[in-house]
């Protein structure tokens, strides 16, 4: 396989690239110039140490490892979903149901894809089973943040509907619905849309590496097709959960509704 | 059938604050009863308790006999129909929020039924087919009872259904009120308005600093 090798100068001159986007916010004063910088530098540091840390798995490949890794990847992605949700209850009440939502779907997606699809030897083959695991946590991460950011506040703007709902002998369930209904399609509208213009407006990340790096092109675009459709089941199962948590965080056991304080 | 609704020493603390303090009443069947207090006495928050929509942190509330606790939420709720205020209209025709209650049951509304339901609160007809939300205040506190009446309860709790009507509609609310009551609905109105308390007939309550104490 040959493919251009990235030279270090040579990255470090696609830095020009971030310098178009702050001199464009200087310009426009949007002061996100901190943010560019600090964005820039933090994303290539977790990359470069994502990639060292891969080197080591792949050359030293023991399922403990594996398994470690997925569960940082894990705890972080369910951090990040539990973070800054507005009305909702607090980080530590979401942080566990954000990891079972995330963990949930992401289960989901991959055990049947890893048994069946793409059968990994051994079972817990890192090339395979961190990247492919990772595209799938970051996407449930991102339902599930949406889910709980717009779950909470709907049940605070239209509480008046729900509660008249409640008072007419509706389950929480049933009180809910509308509600859990537009969360649901407004979190999976993302990975719906990723479906419907894949190949026209983006080549994915994934299948684009692949071919970069020398896989023949209609592999790759296999192993794109076994990953959207994963992505799909991952987003609808941690919505569906990540909704069941917050169901049950807004009732009580008696179905009324009770509104997380800020 | 109507059965007795009663709540017996409710006890609401928030935020180190007794809400309500103790608080009991008795709702005979078929009869009306008015509560009557400030604002901040505890009267709304009493009217949420009693519709078990807020959980007391003490004492019971009792239908039939039975500690509600011991009825399923849904069944309570369709034995005991609560108004809010400004009761929120769902989106759709008024005739989607008629539906609504008997929908949440598995159950349909007939066309007759809608009709007889819709004249029962003092309308008429063609407004079964108009957006809800589009109502005035009054219209919608009509809609509203209409919704609650097509799961055909049997007691009528209602807070401060007349806070936000000018006065006319505030009092043809009432006169509404007492004739239901005279179908065999028992009614209980939470009101801040002495006029529209007394105007009701039956037992007057009044509600200060969380507790009720009939006005002889």
């Amino acid at each position: 396989m040959s493919y251009a090798h990235i030279t270090l100068p040579r990255l470090l001159l696609s830095l020009a690239l971030i310098a178009v986007a702050i001199a464009l916010s200087r310009r426009g004063r949007l002061g996100l110039e901190r943010d560019l910088v600090w964005g820039a530098l933090r994303g290539a540091a977790q990359l470069i140490a994502i990639g060292y840390v891969l080197l080591l798995l792949f050359n030293h490949e023991h399922p403990a490892w594996v398994v470690l890794l997925l569960a940082v990847m894990l705890g972080v992605a369910g951090a990040t979903a539990a973070r800054r949700v507005e009305h909702g209850p607090p980080r530590t009440v979401l942080f566990s149901r954000a990891i079972a939502a995330i963990g949930a779907g992401t289960l989901v997606a991959v055990v049947p894809v890893f048994a069946a699809v793409v059968p990994l030897h051994p079972w817990y083959e890192a090339r395979y089973l961190v990247p492919i695991s990772g595209m799938m946590l970051s996407n449930a991460m991102n339902v599930v943040a949406l889910v709980f950011e717009r779950i909470f506040a709907s049940a605070r703007s239209e509480a008046d509907q729900v509660e008249a709902l409640l008072a007419l002998g509706a389950t929480p369930r049933q009180a809910l619905e509308r509600q859990v209904r537009a969360t649901l399609r407004a979190a999976l509208l993302p990975t719906i849309n990723g479906l419907l213009t894949v190949g026209l407006v983006a080549l994915p990340g994934m299948m684009t590496g692949q071919i970069v790096s020398g896989t023949p092109p209609e592999q790759a675009v296999r192993y794109q097709i076994v990953i959207l459709y994963q992505l799909v089941a991952v987003a609808a199962v941690a919505g569906m959960v990540a909704v069941g948590f917050a169901r049950r965080l807004l009732f009580t056991g008696r179905a009324q509704l009770v509104l997380p304080r800020n | 059938m109507t059965s007795t609704l009663e709540a017996r020493e409710l006890v609401v603390v928030r935020e180190d604050r007794r809400i309500l303090d103790g608080a009991s009443i008795l709702v005979p069947p078929g009869e009306a009863v008015a509560i009557q207090g400030p604002s901040g006495s505890g009267k709304s928050t009493f009217a949420r308790a009693l519709a078990t929509l807020l959980e007391p942190d003490a004492g019971a509330v009792l239908l039939g006999g039975l500690d509600a606790q011991r009825i399923a939420p849904t069944q309570f709720r369709t034995r005991v129909a609560f108004l809010a205020q400004q009761p929120a209209m769902f989106e759709g025709s008024v005739l989607r929020n008629l539906e609504a209650g008997p929908q949440v049951h598995g159950k349909s509304l007939s066309d007759v039924r809608a009709s007889e339901l819709i004249r029962a609160v003092g309308l008429d007809e063609p407004i079964l087919q108009r957006e809800a939300r589009t109502l005035s205040g009054g219209e919608k506190q009509r809609v509203a009872l209409a919704r609650a009446l097509a799961n055909e309860p049997e007691v009528l709790l209602l807070d401060e259904p007349t806070a936000a009507l000018d006065p006319d509609a505030g009092e043809r609310i009432v006169a509404l009120l007492r004739e239901l009551r005279a179908r065999g609905l028992s009614v209980v109105m939470v009101t801040h308005e002495e006029s529209h308390a007394r105007a009701l007939g039956g037992t007057l309550y009044r509600c200060e600093r969380g507790r009720l104490a009939i006005d002889s």
